[in-house]
């Protein structure tokens, strides 16, 4: 859900960024300065204004995944090579046909890739989500883990979470590699 | 219908940013169905002439007439529907077909799905890339030379009037280009459009102009000529250093075999007559040597009167004929049959290797001489009329 909240966003901040040159600087240090504000503080500081449960966490969430993507959506625009920009245009396209019809798909697989990263580094914070809350993955490891230790079984609840989140990487990262399959035109891959 | 198709008036741009003008009030007329080639060194602002056209670049000043309508202000996407761009880069979209790249603008101007279909494999054709293998591939999986065949194809899908040419076969090896010159300007020949042509590249100009326009630093015409006129009567310093040295050969490129008074009262014998036909008839000219043609007229040999002492069969005797040319090749590739078969004479010969005559170093030096003087006198003539027209 972040993700793709985050992704949606984030692709259109990207697009903003590259298009208004001035804005892009400020476009990027606010995602990153998001990123660096520590999650659990960040939690705590969305828990007055949201209250405690899923809403702070994915809101959080959501703008942890801004930063890789729009980074991504600014890189894979840029990075279209100028000539074919140039042909579109000479061809009478108008700036918003050359947005979706060349530029984007022609970024996709960067800004693909920063999706990509963005999920994986949400799947890492959600453990710690669980601190203020919120269900999910983060819960097994914290409460019935750490929160019980020396308790019999809390190891074992500790090993097994992060088990399972490492396996949920694992297995996200396939789907990305078969999202990538279909999704970027046969004539970028290589 | 007027004989111009694009006027350029006064055109001059400014860089922001930069207080020289790349173009200062650039004035042309390019002539309707003709290659105008704009040549000349390096950031004198070829480039920046050109994209004014379609208005990649908007001028700071001036106007562009296109048909007779002045476009310099009207939707710039809609103008460059109108024109084919061909650049140095090529552009084609990686991320779709052949076929889809070549549709670009069909697809813009909203044509039907077969028409537009019917006209890409047309083009593919036209081109010389079969639509059957080249329709469905990617740009990737395409060599140098056949993309850039791609690039011309799809600058031509709406059959523009108009076609600016950056550099297009800048990127290529040279047996490549010089074969997708040849290409484009047998294309030219039944197209007629109205062509653009960036260079930097003298030879490259004198070959694909009709009219060269040799420009120094800010577009300025240096001299706005046919190659003939470049070549033998430079207007000033500034060209005559540009063409360089060798002015002389690089005319021999510009003549063709078939322009030229070439030698056709030859001796020739044929190989159904007999040996002594054949001295006898030696014998009797003025000639050192003797053409032998087959039963189809196609020179087989050359004979001497010494090869005659030996007693061989007539399709055996002396030296096999060598140095074929066609009457569209060029006195330069004659020149070059004869240096690389050791010949004094090249043979003309028709596409069914019938022969037509032959060529020696002495009437391709002729025939420089003459070019030479005409151009010279024509040139003069014309200077008594207009001494700004051909200055400039
Ligand atoms: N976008 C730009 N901003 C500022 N100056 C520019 C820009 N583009 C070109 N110029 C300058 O304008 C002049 C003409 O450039 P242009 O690209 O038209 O030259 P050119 O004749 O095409 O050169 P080349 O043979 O190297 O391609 C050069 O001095 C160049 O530095
Ligand atoms: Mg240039």
């Amino acid at each position: 859900m972040p993700v793709l909240v985050g992704a949606v966003l984030a692709v259109a901040l990207g697009i903003l960024a590259h298009r208004y040159r001035p804005l892009r600087t400020s476009i990027l240090n606010l995602t990153s300065w998001f990123l660096t504000i520590p999650s659990l503080a960040f939690f705590a500081l969305l828990i007055p204004v949201v209250g405690i449960g899923d809403t702070a966490p994915i809101i959080a969430m959501t703008f942890y995944a801004l930063l890789p993507i729009v980074r991504n959506t600014v890189a894979g625009l840029t990075s279209v090579d100028q000539a074919i920009v140039e042909a579109a245009k000479g061809m009478g396209m108008g700036a918003r046909a050359r947005l979706i019809k060349i530029e984007l798909p022609n970024a996709w697989p960067v800004i693909l890739a920063g999706i990509r990263v963005a999920t994986l580094l949400i799947i890492g914070i959600t453990a710690i989500a669980a601190l203020v809350g919120g269900g999910g993955l983060g819960q097994e490891i914290y409460s019935r883990g750490i929160n019980r230790i020396p308790s019999p079984g809390s190891l074992e609840a500790i090993l097994g979470g992060t088990g399972i989140i490492v396996l949920l990487a694992v297995i996200v990262d396939t789907i990305y590699l078969g999202i990538g399959r279909l999704t970027i035109p046969r004539g970028l891959r290589d | 219908m007027t004989d111009t198709m694009i006027e350029l008036r006064e055109l001059t741009k400014i860089y922001p940013g930069t207080d020289i003008p790349a173009v200062e009030s650039l004035t042309m007329d390019i002539p309707r169905g003709e290659i105008v080639v704009f040549v000349g060194p390096s950031g004198c602002g070829k480039t920046t002439s050109l994209k004014m056209i379609n208005r990649i670049i908007e001028p700071s000043s001036g106007h562009i007439v296109l048909d007779g309508e002045d476009v310099t202000n009207v939707d710039p996407d809609q103008l460059r529907r109108r024109i084919g761009y061909v650049i140095q880069q090529i552009g084609l979209f990686p991320h779709i077909r052949i076929g889809d790249n070549v549709a670009t603008v069909p697809n813009l101007l909203g044509w039907d799905k077969e028409r537009t279909r019917a006209r890409v494999d047309e083009l593919l054709d036209i081109v010389g890339l079969d639509p059957d293998i080249y329709r469905s591939r990617f740009p990737k999986e395409l060599s140098g030379g056949q993309r850039q065949r791609v690039g011309v194809a799809r600058a031509l899908a709406a059959d523009p009037p108009v076609l600016l040419m950056d550099e297009p076969f800048g990127a290529i090896d040279p047996i490549t280009r010089t074969r997708l010159q040849n290409e484009f300007l047998r294309l030219q020949d039944e197209l007629q459009k109205t062509i653009v042509f960036v260079t930097h590249d003298i030879d490259e100009a004198i070959k694909m102009g009709d009219r060269i326009a040799i420009l120094e630093q800010k577009s300025i015409p240096a001299q706005f000529a046919t190659p003939e006129e470049i070549l033998t009567a430079p207007a000033n310093e500034f060209v005559e250093d540009f063409v360089g040295a060798g002015a002389t050969l690089k005319r021999l490129k510009l003549t063709r075999i078939r322009e030229i008074d070439i030698i056709d009262d030859c001796l020739t014998g044929s190989i159904t007559e007999d040996k002594h036909t054949l001295r006898r008839k030696l014998d009797e000219s003025d000639w050192t040597a003797l053409l032998l043609l087959d039963e189809q007229h196609r020179p087989i040999r050359w004979l001497r009167a010494p090869d005659f002492r030996h007693d061989r069969p007539v399709d055996q005797m002396g030296l096999p004929a060598v140095a074929f040319v066609e009457p569209h090749a060029t006195l330069s590739d004659a020149l070059e049959e004869m240096l690389i078969g050791s010949a004094g004479v090249a043979i003309v010969i028709d596409s069914r290797g019938t022969f037509q005559g032959i060529l020696d170093i002495d009437t391709i030096i002729n025939s420089i001489q003459l070019m030479r003087d005409e151009s010279a006198e024509f040139y003069r003539a014309e200077k008594l009329i207009d001494p700004a027209e051909v200055v400039s």
